[in-house]
């Protein structure tokens, strides 16, 4: 006992040291996947309440490139309405059919907290669980795909960017309708790649590179970027895609969410899967 | 009393610079900016180790929270904390610190300056980059980070004391 004593006497500032420095990695390394200590975060009370100062602040700078961001969607959006159709058969009679059902719904937010040069980045936007924002929902902007939620408060999210090691964002490339899994390699906020795509099917270069939609996070079809280069892996057959960002998540603010009213029922339908396997 | 309040202060000074300013700045080629060693740097000589831990955890908390970086900022400013007197010991003058000096650029001379912050800066950006990478295979990309973050950052902290800390009157 009295060894004892003298033991943790002699060590008990490295104890001291230790004990803080596995709080510390512990809440870093279980952070990455599961989202546990709220007030650890960017959406807790008083660090949203000094970062929502600062936005009031910075905001102003990038209006005018993110005006102009805005009038481009309004316009190519007010394209579609139907003011800018002219009726060109007067013997068809329109009425409000039940062939389409509303999937997506979509709550605009503002980033307020964003990084670009860190492993793992994650950004903050200014809407939480009082605007119905729950862990998991997708979200983007006018020119691309941004993250997915990853943790909420009351008012704000944390959102987990394409620009972290695991966000697994499933994506097609439009032009050949093959499809992987969008990873980030951190080095350069730009670039991203794609994993999975077996190299027997030809891609071009310059190629679109889209959303798929299988997860129910996102709408199918939301532009993530185009072709840079395309490499074979060495001893598999797969091509390593490298593709350029469509958005540029250094100057980024304003965001949308989205919501997808049958998610529900996609996963209902999805859990049934392993059962029938089973009998 | 007032050397408290100064330091209270400057540790808030600290956090609010690193997350609403030097988090923000980004130049490129992988560089991060960290200046917040710095506060632990310039605490007296005669502080116990017990308060630098607990202080250095306090601040790394408080960055990591503003900075969505859940823990990486403690940890690498806990290693520091727990290094300094032990760096301190190894680069210790002949006759031993003076407890009145501040062990600023100025009061202690370049040449300590620059090899025992040097070193710190070193060994927290090593770990904080290795960190937050944590792959044996990346480990070129750990030292070009820290090769092109520590020379900038260690600029700006001697800005910082140029600008904000008071010269000692030449005799």
């Amino acid at each position: 006992m009295h060894n004892l004593i003298a033991f943790f006497r002699r060590f008990r500032i490295f104890m001291l040291f230790a004990l803080l420095q596995i709080y510390a990695l512990t809440n870093y390394f279980t952070y990455l996947n599961f989202p546990r200590s709220q007030w650890l975060t960017s959406s807790s009370v008083v660090a949203s309440a000094i970062l929502t100062v600062r936005n009031s602040i910075t905001k102003h700078w990038a209006l005018t490139e993110n005006n102009i961001a805005l009038q481009e969607e309004n316009v190519r959006l007010r394209k579609k309405i139907s003011p800018s159709f002219i009726r060109i058969d007067n013997q068809l009679v329109k009425i409000d059919d039940s062939l389409y059902l509303q999937q997506y719904d979509y709550v605009p937010g503002i980033i307020i907290n964003s990084s670009c040069n860190q492993r793992n980045n994650f950004f903050t936007i200014n809407i939480g669980e009082k605007q119905g924002i729950k862990r998991g929902m997708g979200v983007f902007s006018d020119k691309g795909i941004i993250g997915v939620i990853h943790n909420t408060s009351d008012h704000f999210s944390v959102v987990k960017s394409v620009l972290t090691e695991s966000v697994n964002v499933d994506v097609i490339i439009e032009s050949s309708g093959a499809f992987g899994l969008l990873k980030w390699d951190g080095k350069d906020p730009r670039r991203g790649s794609i994993s999975g795509i077996s190299n027997d099917i030809k891609i071009k270069k310059g190629s679109k590179i889209v959303t798929r939609g299988g997860a129910g996070n996102f709408p199918r079809g939301l532009t993530v970027g185009h072709i840079e280069t395309l490499k074979s892996v060495e001893g598999k057959p797969l091509w390593d895609v490298s593709f350029i960002f469509s958005e540029n998540y250094r100057v980024v603010q304003n965001v949308y969410v989205v919501k997808n009213l049958l998610q529900q029922e996609q996963n209902k339908i999805e859990k049934e899967i392993p059962e029938d396997i089973q009998q | 009393m007032k050397l408290i309040i100064t330091q209270f202060l400057r540790f808030i000074l600290f956090i609010v610079a690193q997350t609403l300013i030097f988090n923000n700045l980004e130049i490129g080629f992988g560089i991060q900016i960290m200046v917040y060693p710095l506060f632990l740097m310039l605490l007296p000589f005669d502080t116990s180790i017990v308060i630098l831990l607990l202080l250095a955890f306090v601040m790394g908390i408080s960055i990591d929270a503003i900075s969505n970086t859940y823990g990486l900022h403690t940890s690498s400013l806990l290693l520091v904390a727990y290094l300094r007197p032990i760096i301190f010991g190894i680069f210790s003058p002949r006759e031993g610190y003076d407890s009145i000096k501040e062990s600023t650029i100025f009061e202690m001379g370049q040449r300590w300056f620059i090899s025992v912050f040097g070193l710190l800066l070193v060994i927290h950006h090593l770990w904080f980059f290795a960190l937050e990478m944590f792959k044996m295979s990346e480990i070129l990309l750990i030292l070009k980070k820290t090769l092109f973050s520590v020379p900038v950052s260690f600029l700006l902290c001697i800005l910082l004391q140029i600008v904000f800390v008071t010269k000692p009157k030449e005799k």
